[in-house]
């Protein structure tokens, strides 16, 4: 009996709670979710970015007190070799080779070794190049150390032509000057702080005070180029400063940078602000990657929880609906009951009147003889006229008895029955008819069909009443057809009986069950078939129900409990008490 | 048959009259009465062999009017008119001792069967009654009242 337009609305109503539940269950965790992943990822970005500080402060540290312990270490070489050795004597070249020899068992660092007298003229000179003889007067190292008595130059090319930086110490000898010049293996002393790592993209690079290169930079910044990113790390009282900056390309860089204390060189570590941040990346991708698959499985669980709640509250509402629907149709019906009964109470005495009555006027002619030709026609005119009103009479009586039936809560009359036998039975009864006006009848009963406790005779009346209207209805149709089909249905026998006739309407099939309600000409039926068959199918605990399109056809289902329930019984029946 | 002693009960008069006049011109005389209390006063002074009583009545019903009948006059034959749907009440009326029902609207016919078969059996009860008090006639103080 529910309409089609109430199906949509009962369903947009379901998914709207679906959804509202849906939402409810995913916010919460996502928010906590969200919340859990954020804080985490705040605090390990925060120890990320200290840790990672702390380790570039920790290289530029530790290298630079390397780096400067090996020039302080060269230096000495030097001093030691100069205060322990006279002019004369080193100016030999034989004694120059043993003690470069020696100073290279010291240090492979050292490339060669050569003496200066005090105007800059190389007087000896033990290495790889030839650079005897040569004047350095003018040179910025001789300048330097001339001033300071012990030099460490920047990197510079000189007279070899290629990049290398030297030691000078200044020796003070009877009160003349001489100069001990050593050159420092460039690759050796590269290797020293090139092979610095951190990360991917880590590495460390010593510049000069003008951000001059004085070692390679592994990502490409060439020997004694000029460092396109310098910046002066300022002091020298051996802070190490640590900063983020972009580098000439835009590449944002993390810096820690300390300069040396042995020259004006400041060491730099340098990585790739990506680089320093990829545990972090990693650990929020981690993060998004929890959020994400806890959220899927939240999201799966919470539809299926909230499909099964909607679905719940549907089916109970639905259930509710239905019961309401029935104890309202079996308000309607015990009230329409009541009523008939007593109409029919009231109509049946003036009919016993009009019944005596009409026996009475019988009587009377029958004891008049017709006194002429006119008074018989007369005579007979009456007498069929009076037979009329005695035909009506029983008319009435059928009405006011179909009225009394349907109103009665007889109580029926229980036995083990086969429905299938039943079915048959009253096929048998109808086909006779169905015949004559060539509806096709076909059944499908299956043949499992079980034994119902239930009474025989008022399911019969069902039967041929759903039967009956079937055929009627499908009168106009043009390959008429009735299908009877009797299946199992859960727990209950289902019966249904359907025709491809006229179809109901949705308003009439509202009032299809009420008593006096039909649509067959006035005559043909009382519109009290299907009210007392809801009313039997009720009574024995049973349910009635019907669908129909119109133009297509309608399907009575019956259902039958395979044994009556008490607690159900009489319903739909109105009292006649 | 034209011995038989019927009341006939109704609140319709013209019931009455109508259903009277028939049941005369078919041979059995009647006495009518419109309510159960007029039935119950008309018992006690007409002799009566069998009642047609409708149950629905104003004032006493037929029910009652049943009982009544059956505890001062336990012989007399009732037969129950109902326009009622309630078989309930017919089968009450039964329990109680009436001799059957018949539904209105009804035939004359079907009347003034039950009433001869009533009648039939009223007669069928009192001879057994005089022949058990001819064979025991000790025991006629303890009969029941029949006045």
């Amino acid at each position: 009996m529910t309409a089609e337009t109430r199906k949509k609305r009962e369903s947009s109503k379901y998914s709207r709670i679906r959804r509202i539940i849906l939402s409810r269950i995913l916010v919460a965790p996502f928010i906590i979710l969200l919340l859990v992943c954020g804080t985490l990822v705040y605090y390990f970005s925060a120890t990320l970015h200290t840790r990672v500080n702390s380790e570039m402060i920790r290289i530029v540290d530790d290298h630079r007190n390397m780096i400067d312990q090996f020039l302080v270490e060269r230096t000495e070489d030097l001093t030691f070799i100069a205060n322990t050795t006279r002019y004369e004597v080193i100016c030999r070249q034989q004694r120059l080779e043993e003690i470069f020899a020696m100073l290279q068992k010291s240090s492979p660092a050292f490339q060669d070794l050569g003496v200066f007298d005090h105007s800059g003229n190389h007087i000896s000179y033990q290495g790889p190049y030839d650079l005897e003889g040569k004047n350095y007067q003018d040179a910025p190292w001789f300048k330097a150390v001339k001033e300071k008595s012990v030099y460490i130059s920047d990197v510079f090319l000189g007279y070899r032509e290629t990049p290398h930086f030297v030691i000078a110490v200044q020796k003070h000898e009877n009160g003349v000057f001489w100069y001990l010049r050593a050159t420092i293996d460039t690759l050796f002393f590269n290797n020293l702080v090139e092979n610095i790592r951190l990360g991917k993209t880590g590495e460390a690079y010593l510049v000069n005070k003008s951000g001059i290169f004085q070692t390679k930079q592994r990502s490409g910044g060439r020997l004694m180029a000029v460092d396109p990113d310098f910046a002066d790390a300022g002091g020298t009282d051996g802070r190490i400063i640590t900063y983020s900056a972009k580098n000439h390309e835009g590449n944002k860089y993390r810096y820690a940078v300390g300069r040396l204390h042995q020259t004006y060189w400041q060491l730099v570590v340098r990585q790739d602000a990506g680089d320093a941040a990829a545990p972090l990346i990693h650990a929020v991708l981690v993060a998004l990657g929890l959020i994400f698959l806890g959220g899927a499985v939240v999201v799966v669980i919470a539809f299926f929880l909230s499909s099964n709640v909607a679905h719940r509250l549907s089916l109970a509402d639905a259930e509710k609906r239905e019961m309401t629907n029935q104890l309202i149709m079996a308000g309607k019906l015990a009230e329409v009951g009541e009523m008939s009964s007593g109409i029919a109470h009231e109509i049946n005495n003036p009919l016993q009147v009009m019944k005596a009555e009409v026996t009475m006027i019988g009587d009377l002619f029958s004891d008049l003889p017709p006194r002429s030709e006119q008074d018989r026609e007369n005579f007979d005119l009456i007498k069929d006229s009076v037979n009329q009103i005695g035909i009506q009479i029983d008319r009435c009586r059928k009405i006011t008895q179909g009225l009394l039936k349907f109103a009665r809560k007889s109580d029926p009359v229980i036995r083990k029955i086969s429905p299938a036998d039943l079915l048959k039975d009253t096929l048998g009864m109808i086909s006779h008819q169905a015949m004559l006006d060539e509806v096709s009848i076909k059944t499908r009963i299956a043949a499992d069909l079980p034994e119902i406790e239930s009474d025989p005779s008022q399911l019969q009346q069902v039967f041929l009443n759903l039967i009956n209207n079937a055929v009627y209805a499908v009168r106009e149709t043009r390959q008429p057809e009735v299908r009877i089909m009797a299946d199992m249905a859960e727990d209950k026998v289902r019966i249904q009986v359907s025709d491809n006739g006229c179809g109901i309407p949705d308003t009439e099939l509202e009032k299809i069950f009420l008593p006096f309600f039909t649509t067959k000409p006035v005559g043909s039926g009382t519109g009290l078939g299907l009210s007392t068959c809801f009313g039997i199918v009720e009574n024995l605990g049973g349910k009635i129900e019907v669908n129909s399109t119109v133009g297509k056809g309608s399907t009575f289902t019956v259902f039958l409990p395979r044994a009556k329930a008490r607690a159900k019984a009489q319903a739909g029946a109105g009292a006649a008490g | 048959m034209s011995r038989i002693q019927l009341l006939i009960v109704d609140d319709e008069e013209r019931f009455l009259k109508t259903t009277a006049t028939l049941l005369e011109k078919r041979g059995i005389a009647s006495q009518t009465a419109s309510s159960g209390e007029k039935a119950l006063q008309m018992i006690e002074q007409i002799p009566v062999d069998v009642v047609i009583l409708d149950i629905k009545m104003p004032g006493m019903d037929g029910i009652e009017t049943l009982k009544r009948i059956k505890s001062s006059h336990p012989l007399i034959e009732v037969i129950l008119l109902t326009g009622h749907g309630s078989f309930d009440l017919a089968v009450t009326g039964m329990q109680l001792g009436a001799f059957d029902y018949l539904m209105k609207p009804s035939e004359i016919s079907q009347l003034m069967e039950k009433v001869e078969q009533a009648y039939a059996k009223k007669q069928a009860m009192e001879q057994r009654k005089l022949e058990n008090l001819a064979s025991a006639p000790d025991a006629s103080g303890a009969a029941p009242c029949i006045s």
